[in-house]
């Protein structure tokens, strides 16, 4: 895909989730009964839902649950996981060998079942939500890291380094990161959609985003119902769900 | 192997905890919100819950060992009866989708890879990637539009129950698989298409050409064997992922499987259920990597010979 | 006579798709002829277009090339211009083309016989295999059921040019054959073709950097610079008498016993690094130096000559900390145990010995500019880094240049220079020139003597090449398998070798270029 397309679609995601609130749309929750299931007009210019929501308003706020849940963890599973994973390659020996196994212990725990059963039992709370998905995705990532850092340890302009008395965590910071960051952002990027696709499957199937807030998994699931009637309700959301993925996984692919 | 059995005692031990730690348990999920505390207490004395954590986890363990996966309160059943049809459905499920999806993704990557200009080879790329990025509810939504009301040849619900016979459900088992096939189709599709790509320009396939090998051996004997190792370990994640990550393609279809069930048990907090399907999940996680390892090690000279 | 091989006016420029679309000659107007049953070599240094041109020869023209004027025919056919189906078929039956590859040109998880079966069917009998790798004189039936990791380098050498000449072709086209063989390896490997060519009396082109591979195995020679053919005649002719200035040049820079560029001294001062029965021993029980002694004196030169495995480059990673021994003491002038791992050594230890590697592309950090990477771990100011590339003879352009804006011998260049900001007592050289062009060594090796002579720095050189050594250090020493199996101050080592393996380095080293 053209990357200026690319970019643009994210520029907008960002300003969207941005300034939603700012922007002069209905409410969110304001119900019109007279006006249900309606297709493009004036005062609502993608129609309304089974409860006479505007949908544009709907859509527009609808990325901001999922989108704050995905900055939140991948920014804490990308510290954890790059910190973690590079300062295990550099100590080496026991501390190595441990970390590596307790990334692949972390690797089976079924994180969908985890999040099910966080979702269920804590309830939606975007704080929680983020601190155990960023714990879990720092797994991946650590071990993306650790595998190019010990790479990049070996090579010899890192040894040159050391001769010349580059060691620890100054070592790490001069020659390593700047190098493993490349190869971790693939991983992180897809992190990240990863993480919005979980949430909104979460709401969609009702135990992500409750009822009135605005989010686009679950008008999917709430306007399915409707499609035949009024495929706007679920047309938009996925639209803007679809696009908002894609354009990640766009930037992220080398292609 | 070894690792693989103490991963997955202690992550069995860590679930049974984890679970017990979450608040409520089969009395409260019982007796849900009218449930008194005396009642509850009554409950609990009958089903031994009021042992201390440590001597409930012995008597669960050595119950598992022995076959016996527990009782459910709350659906007054045992979880072996509730659980083993739903597996065998999900079962079912992930080969029908398995069947769809990696023998043609291997092949149709193994010839974009070789053919990187064919338009139907792009067209089929892109799709396979939209199909991987988009959610399953979407892609869900969207086949079940099409394939249910458009053109109605498939049922867009399924309405057996979950003991139903192989014959009974057959009918139904098409949507689910082709939306979860579409998933994962493009996962081990473009792992394969990277492999052929980077591997076309090394120096032992331009030899292979050279010195007068004809091309379909080429491309079957020196490039696909070579490009194979990674695309195990796709599939291997993915055939995981089919058995013990389809929640959602289930709950669109309300297909009786092991994902419909953890939904059902999640929200009503039948902790005697959950338990069970997370361990199964665990196992065939780490399962499926052993096999990938194993398969991986089969395909390269090489790491046969360094293992042993 | 038959014409197996003909250029006429053959243009071929490369396009940047990335960077403004600009476009570089790869080859210009190049003509040549080759007749069935010649010999012909193509000299030039990295860059200069021959093995673009040996691939257009097999009708092979790599993704951003194009042919714009001219045309190619081989074996009477223009292979650039025919259905891919005819070339496959004239591939390995009228042409065949072995591709240099660092043995990495047979396919890992495949036989030595799958490979033959690919090439020649199904049904073909072990006999036509094992009579084939027998003419390439390897004892076929030892052979036969390996993979490609299992044997040596030389053998897979020798196996690519079995499965090549096994169909008899009328054309060979080599590139390279020899470049990541040891010296020894590589004499016997061009015995063989010669062999080979003798009995089968295929045309031979074979392209090298090295005018020694060539003068090996071929009756003509055409050198190469800058896509031009700049000179061409029989190879005893201009190895004599070149007359192209380039060719001149090329001759005059590869190096010869003899022949010095830095004086030798012989006056032995107090040691800057002493090493007593040094003993490293890798994974399992193979020793990759087995009680080596050594002593370099202030000011002075050694020099470590070995073949891939020697341990040589081990030794210098023992000598600076990088690896550490399992047996045996180190330690440098002051007396300071040089054992000590590099973490717990005091910054001016530290800086006492330092090391430049052999590969230019891995010497500098890719994200760091040349200044960033000087000067971030010496903490000097910008005065001193200029200082420093000034005596590597690079202006203060490279500041703020990142290692893809700079050729190798400039590479090499940066890391020397960045070695020479820690102020060291003795300086390692792995290698340094091995990935250059012949031309850049001789620069860089003058460099090196001066840098020597202006700082009267110790130094450790290690190479392949003996008769580079030999012009450049004060003493040798040989390694062998880890051990030293000669030392001597190099008129000694290279006027009367005592160890046979020396004897035979120094012969073949002189005989290199029959002038």
């Amino acid at each position: 895909m053209n990357k200026r397309i690319v970019y643009c679609v994210l520029g907008f995601h960002a300003i969207v989730a941005l300034l939603a609130p700012l922007l002069p749309l209905a409410a969110t929750d304001e119900q019109d009964p007279g006006a249900t299931l309606q297709g493009f007009s004036s005062a609502h210019w993608l129609g309304t839902d089974a409860l006479g929501r505007d949908i544009l308003s709907r859509a527009l706020h609808g990325g901001r649950p999922s989108l704050v849940i995905a900055l939140l963890a991948t920014a804490l599973s990308a510290v954890i996981g790059v910190a973690l994973g590079s300062l295990a390659a550099l100590a080496g020996g026991w501390i190595d060998e441990a970390l590596a196994r307790l990334i692949d212990f972390l690797l089976a725990v079924p994180t969908l079942i985890l999040l099910l059963l966080i979702a269920s039992f804590f309830g939606h709370d975007p704080f929680v939500l983020s601190v155990t998905l960023g714990l879990m995705y720092a797994a991946p990532i650590a071990r993306v890291a650790r595998g190019s850092t010990q790479v990049l340890l070996a090579r010899d302009f890192v040894r040159v380094a050391r001769l010349q008395g580059g060691r620890g965590v100054n070592l790490l910071i001069g020659e390593v990161l700047p190098n493993v960051w490349r190869v971790v952002l693939t991983e992180i990027a897809m992190q990240f959609t990863w993480i919005i696709l979980a949430f909104s499957s979460l709401s969609f199937l009702g135990l992500g985003a409750s009822p009135p807030t605005p989010e686009w998994g679950l008008m999917i699931a709430e306007a399915r119902s409707y499609m035949t009637i009024n495929p706007l309700s679920v047309i938009t959301p996925i639209v803007m769900l679809g696009s908002l993925v894609l354009a990640v996984q766009a930037l992220v692919d080398r292609e | 192997m070894l690792f693989t059995l103490g991963a997955f005692v202690s992550l069995a031990v860590l679930s049974f905890l984890g679970i017990d730690a979450l608040p409520g348990d089969g009395c409260t999920a019982l007796l849900g919100r009218f449930g008194t505390p005396a009642k509850v207490a009554e409950c609990r004395e009958e089903h031994q819950l009021t042992d201390p954590v440590i001597v409930r986890l012995g008597n669960w363990a050595n119950d598992v060992v022995h076959g016996d996966l527990g009782y459910s309160i709350k659906r007054d059943e045992q979880v072996a009866q509730i659980v083993l049809p739903r597996i065998r459905n999900t079962a079912m499920l992930a080969v029908v989708a398995a069947l769809m999806a990696f023998p043609s993704a291997i092949v149709a990557g193994l010839l974009i890879g070789r053919y990187p200009q064919s338009r139907i080879g792009r067209a089929i790329n892109t799709l396979g990637v939209v199909a991987m990025t988009l959610p399953e509810f979407v892609i869900a939504t969207i086949l079940w539009l099409v394939f249910s009301i458009w053109i109605p040849i498939f049922p867009g619900v399924t309405v057996v129950p979950s003991n139903a016979t192989v014959v009974e459900l057959l009918p139904h088992i098409w949507m689910p698989a082709l939306t979860l096939a579409a998933v994962v189709f493009a996962h081990s599709m473009r792992t394969m298409k990277a492999g052929v790509t980077t591997i076309q320009l090394m120096p032992f396939v331009e030899s292979a050409r050279l010195r007068g090998t004809k091309e379909r051996v080429t491309l079957l004997r020196h490039i696909l064997p070579a490009a194979l190792p990674p695309v195990v370990n796709t599939i291997a994640v993915d055939a995981a992922w089919l058995l013990t990550g389809t929640f959602v393609t289930e709950a669109v279809f309300n297909y009786r499987g092991l994902g419909r069930l953890a939904i059902d048990a999640i929200s009503d907090r039948d902790t005697a259920v959950i338990l069970p399907i997370v361990l199964f999940g665990l196992g065939v996680y780490l399962t499926m990597s052993l096999i990938a390892d194993m398969v991986v090690r089969l395909l390269d000279p090489r790491l046969k010979q360094h293992r042993s | 006579m038959n014409t197996i091989l003909q250029f006429d006016q053959v243009c071929v420029e490369a396009r940047d798709r990335d960077r403004n679309r600009v476009v570089t000659p790869i080859l210009q107007s190049v003509d040549l002829k080759v007749e069935m049953g010649e010999r012909l070599g193509i000299v030039g240094g990295s860059g200069s277009g021959k093995s673009t041109l040996l691939r257009i020869a097999a009708g092979v023209l790599s993704p951003g090339l194009r042919l714009t004027s001219g045309t190619v025919s081989t074996a009477g056919v223009n292979m650039l211009d025919v259905e891919p189906k005819v070339r496959q078929e004239m591939y390995g039956s009228s042409v065949a083309l072995v591709a240099q590859s660092l043995g990495e040109a047979l396919t890992s998880h495949l036989t030595i016989r799958a490979h033959f079966r690919d090439t020649l069917g199904r049904d073909v009998a072990d006999e036509t295999i094992l009579s084939s790798l027998d003419d390439a004189g390897l004892d076929g039936a030892k052979y036969l059921h390996r993979y490609p990791h299992q044997i040596s380098g030389g053998e897979r050498q020798r196996v690519l040019l079995a499965l090549a000449l096994v169909r008899s072709p009328s054309l060979l086209l080599l590139d390279e054959p020899t470049s990541a063989l040891d010296i020894g390896i590589a004499a016997d490997v061009l015995a063989t073709i010669n062999r080979l060519q003798k009995s089968r009396g295929f045309a031979l082109v074979c392209v090298s950097h090295d005018f020694g591979v060539v003068g090996r195995v071929c009756d003509r020679v055409a050198v190469m610079s800058r896509g031009q053919i700049v000179e061409h005649g029989l190879t005893e002719h201009v190895l004599a008498t070149p007359s192209a200035s380039y060719t001149q040049s090329l001759l005059a820079s590869i190096p010869r016993l003899h022949v010095r560029i830095r004086e030798p001294q012989l006056s032995v001062q107090q040691p800057v690094v002493v090493v007593r029965d040094l003993t490293v021993i890798r994974s399992g029980s193979t020793r990759a130096l087995d009680s080596i002694n050594l002593e370099v004196g202030k000011g002075e030169v050694v020099g470590v000559i070995g073949e891939s495995g020697s341990g040589k480059s081990t030794l210098l990673s023992v000598m600076c900390g990088l690896v550490s021994s399992t047996s045996g003491a180190i330690h440098d002038g002051n007396g300071f145990d040089l054992s000590t791992p590099l973490r717990d050594r005091p910054l001016a230890v530290l800086s006492e010995i330092q090391l430049v590697f052999q590969n230019p592309d891995d010497s500098l950090n890719p994200v760091r500019t040349v200044e960033q990477s000087m000067s971030r771990y010496t903490h000097v100011s910008r005065d001193e880094v200029l200082a420093a590339l000034d005596a590597v003879e690079l202006s203060q352009q490279f500041l703020s240049r990142r290692p893809s804006q700079m050729s190798g011998g400039e590479k090499q260049r940066v890391a020397v220079a960045r070695a020479l900001l820690a102020h060291p007592q003795l300086l390692l050289l792995d290698e340094v020139t091995s990935a250059l062009d012949v031309t850049v060594q001789a620069s860089v090796v003058k460099m090196l003597a001066s840098v020597q002579s202006a700082t009267g720095m110790s130094m450790v050189i290690v190479s392949h090449d003996i008769a580079l050594i030999a012009s450049f250090a004060d003493r040798l020493i040989v390694l062998r398998n880890g051990r030293v199996v000669e030392q001597g101050s190099v008129d000694a080592v290279i006027d009367a070798p005592t160890d046979p393996y020396t004897q035979h380095l120094v012969k073949l080293a002189a005989t290199t270029i029959r002038k």
